[in-house]
């Protein structure tokens, strides 16, 4: 009798242990079913992911993705980089720089997407293909282009008027002879109150993808800093950006220190912003009041042709930690639909990668809506992105050390600045061979 | 031969070995292994993220060609000389101050020596306050007396001497209880002698008390000199090296190379060159000391 007790007993933890071992097999295979997706932490981006991963779990209920915004820090790019150290990298990534692909890349961190059947039918049947082209990394595409946010020149148009001027600057000599009569002490303290412009005077490396890097691509008629893989950005056009800027910050049409108490170009204290198209949602939601026109970047007086500027592209790509390539490309490809494209107009105001964006009518009525971002749009055809050159972050650096004595603090010549910058680049680029 | 080892290893030895142990380990994991690894690499290129990769003498030949290195190390040295003697000068007063019979005297060496053990961070950033161009206090008080704004951290050729008075506040204290220290070992009957010869204060002061201090001079000026090229948190905090890289330190530079641009081999290299220098300049500076003494 109490060998079978004992039996019986056996017998029940063994079916016990064999339901439990199924349950977890079977939990695990749900929960292995869910992909991360990081976006960047801006609340519009964040609000189009909440939107778009909430319809991709009601169409997709097997494959669940779990949305996080990328953790806050001074940069994405060192997140991720952290991530990938870390092997903490999410399935999905939308906030991918193109600068930072090589490093990404070398570490291991993605996948090839062009491995994937049909990547060559959807990314072209999406994007140009001159304009893909210039996202691979040697034999492979490891991001899939997302969206663009040319860099151009906001002006305040109240401010201008109550200086006289009627005509918008679109050269060096109109923007500076603007300044003059723009940059003024209005209640007669002996302190200037509305300013031309103004620039963050730090030398942080990626404010010169706000001043220097698209008034160089805009003067040289779009060109970059490496041609061919060689230092190429020692030249008459660099130069002139760099005068241009020393005699706005010599003249005092810009400020040497840090405005106290907000944004200024909302506050209305200066009259013009190197900005991208997400300023046109800021400055809907901050200053409604404020009369604004966008036009490209100022250039050079003899300048002739198409502007271009700073694209400042943002492209998706899924890292090598995933274990489920096939399912993360699935969702990559459902975040670069035409609908969804709608959307990242309609909630972040930034413009999806598309060589139908002003011709699809699936657009139409969002820029009829939204005029100041068929502006944008017009100039997403003459953009350039920043160089696939190993170091990009120390070699803006460089080029922020110089700006800083030259533009702001008026100390070297524009010359033999970029000279210097040009030969720390160099010490660079050799170092890395 | 193993048995030969373990024999001479005997019970009692065990035992000691036993008590030493937290340190060897300690000194093994954060000092033998970091050394050894930095010294690895040198000869390597490496981001934490990829692999690392053998690129020989690579970093050497960037060394010798970086210029903004020799640029980090002539600021240093421009802290090292206005730190250093500001230093020696103002711990050396108050010293003086102290050994005196003045009232208070416990709760004056507390307070002066109160800097010395709050966070370096806090006193920064306290500091960084007091020097702010537009609200902070030092510039409150010029202007209440009708003087011009001081550009205490904004100007390239004031920054570096700002941070060197921030840092001689901040470490005075310990130099006060050096001399103190120096100040109570000196001999009273070489004063009582010299009064009853008639020597004033003042030739007191340079026939006995400095020479007699010299010792405590040698310790204080090294280290302040290691101290001085260690300059970190200051620059770090106030001004992040500029402007236009005024304040960028030795230090300041190899924390740069490797933690903001990845790039942790180059930064070894930066600072196996910082260790030469280092040792280069203690050596020179206690060579002419020792020489000046011995004349």
């Amino acid at each position: 009798m109490a060998s079978v007790g004992i039996k019986l007993h056996l017998l029940a933890a063994i079916a016990l242990f064999l339901g439990g071992c199924s349950d977890h097999r079977e939990s695990a295979q749900i929960s292995s079913m869910e992909l991360t997706y990081w976006p960047a932490p801006n609340p519009e981006e964040i609000r189009l992911a909440d939107t778009l991963v909430g319809v991709w779990n009601r169409l997709h209920p097997d494959i669940r993705v779990r949305m996080q915004p990328i953790p806050v820090s001074q940069s994405t790019e060192e997140v991720l980089l952290a991530a990938i150290a870390g092997k903490t990298t999410p399935d999905v990534c939308s906030n991918i720089l193109p600068g930072a692909m090589l490093e990404y890349t070398s570490a291991g961190g993605l996948i090839a997407l062009d491995e994937f059947s049909d990547f060559d039918s959807v990314a072209l049947g999406r994007t140009p293909k001159d304009v893909l082209e210039t996202f691979r990394s040697g034999d492979h595409y490891f991001q899939i282009p997302w969206k663009t946010n040319p860099v151009m020149m906001f002006y305040n148009l109240r401010l201008l008027e109550e200086a006289g001027i009627t005509k918008l600057p679109k050269t060096y000599g109109e923007y500076l002879a603007a300044a003059r009569t723009v940059t003024r002490d209005t209640n007669g303290d002996g302190q200037t109150d509305i300013w031309m412009g103004e620039r963050d005077i730090r030398p942080i490396w990626w404010q010169r993808l706000f001043d220097f890097f698209p008034f160089y691509i805009a003067a040289s008629g779009g060109k970059t800093l490496f041609e061919n893989g060689s230092v190429a950005f020692v030249n008459k056009s660099s130069e002139e950006v760099f005068q241009f800027f020393q005699d706005c910050y010599r003249n005092g049409y810009f400020p040497h220190t840090y405005f106290q108490g907000g944004d200024p170009f909302l506050l209305e204290k200066k009259a013009s912003h190197i900005s991208g198209p997400w300023e046109v949602a800021t400055l809907r939601k901050f200053a409604p009041q404020m009369r604004y026109d966008i036009v490209p970047v100022p250039v050079p007086d003899d300048y002739r042709g198409p502007v271009y500027t700073f694209g400042n592209f943002k492209n998706i790509a899924i890292f090598s930690t995933t274990r489920h390539p096939r399912e993360a490309w699935e969702f990559v490809k459902f975040l670069i639909t035409a609908e969804h494209d709608l959307l990242l107009l309609e909630i972040c105001n930034q413009l999806p990668i598309r060589g139908d964006l002003t011709a699809n009518p699936l657009f139409g009525d969002y820029f009829r809506r939204n005029p100041k971002m068929t502006t944008f749009a017009r100039q997403a055809a003459f953009t350039r992105e920043m160089d696939a050159a190993p170091d990009l972050k120390e070699i803006f650096d460089a080029i922020s050390q110089e700006y800083e004595e030259c533009c702001v603090y008026g100390k070297t010549p524009p010359a033999e600045a970029i000279r210097a910058a040009a030969q720390r680049t160099q010490l660079i680029v050799n170092w890395n061979k | 031969m193993i048995r030969k080892f373990l024999h001479k290893f005997r019970a009692s030895d065990r035992n000691s070995y036993w008590f030493i142990s937290p340190y060897v380990i300690f000194f093994l994991a954060f000092t033998a292994y970091p050394l050894i690894f930095s010294f690895i690499l040198m000869f390597h290129r490496w981001n934490i993220v990829s692999p690392m990769e053998w690129v020989g003498l690579k970093n050497f030949e960037r060394l010798v060609l970086d210029s903004l290195f020799l640029k980090s190390l002539g600021n240093t040295v421009m802290f090292l000389l206005i730190h250093i003697p500001l230093q020696i000068v103002v711990a050396l007063g108050f010293a003086l101050l102290l050994h005196s019979r003045v009232r208070f005297r416990g709760l004056f060496r507390a307070l002066y020596f109160l800097p010395v053990v709050v966070s370096g961070v806090v006193v920064t950033i306290l500091w960084q306050q007091l020097y702010s161009y537009d609200y902070g206090v030092l510039n409150s008080v010029l202007s209440s007396l009708g003087l011009p704004r001081m550009p205490w951290l904004v100007d390239a050729s004031f920054a570096m001497p700002s941070i060197a008075l921030m840092a001689t506040w901040k470490n005075v204290g310990i130099y006060i209880i050096l001399f103190l220290v120096g100040l109570q070992d000196i001999p009273s009957e070489l004063y009582e002698a010299a009064a009853i010869d008639g020597a004033s204060r003042s030739k007191q002061f340079f026939r006995i008390t400095l020479p007699m201090l010299n010792p405590t001079m040698i310790v204080i000026m090294v280290l302040s000199t290691i101290g001085g090229f260690s300059l970190f948190i200051e620059p770090y905090v106030m001004t992040g090296g500029g402007p236009m890289q005024s304040t960028l330190s030795g230090m300041l530079y190899i924390y740069n190379q490797a933690f903001y641009f990845n790039h942790m081999g180059y930064a070894a290299t930066l600072g196996f060159a910082l260790a030469l220098v280092i040792l280069a300049v203690v050596v020179i500076q206690r060579k002419v000391i020792e020489k000046d003494s011995v004349a």
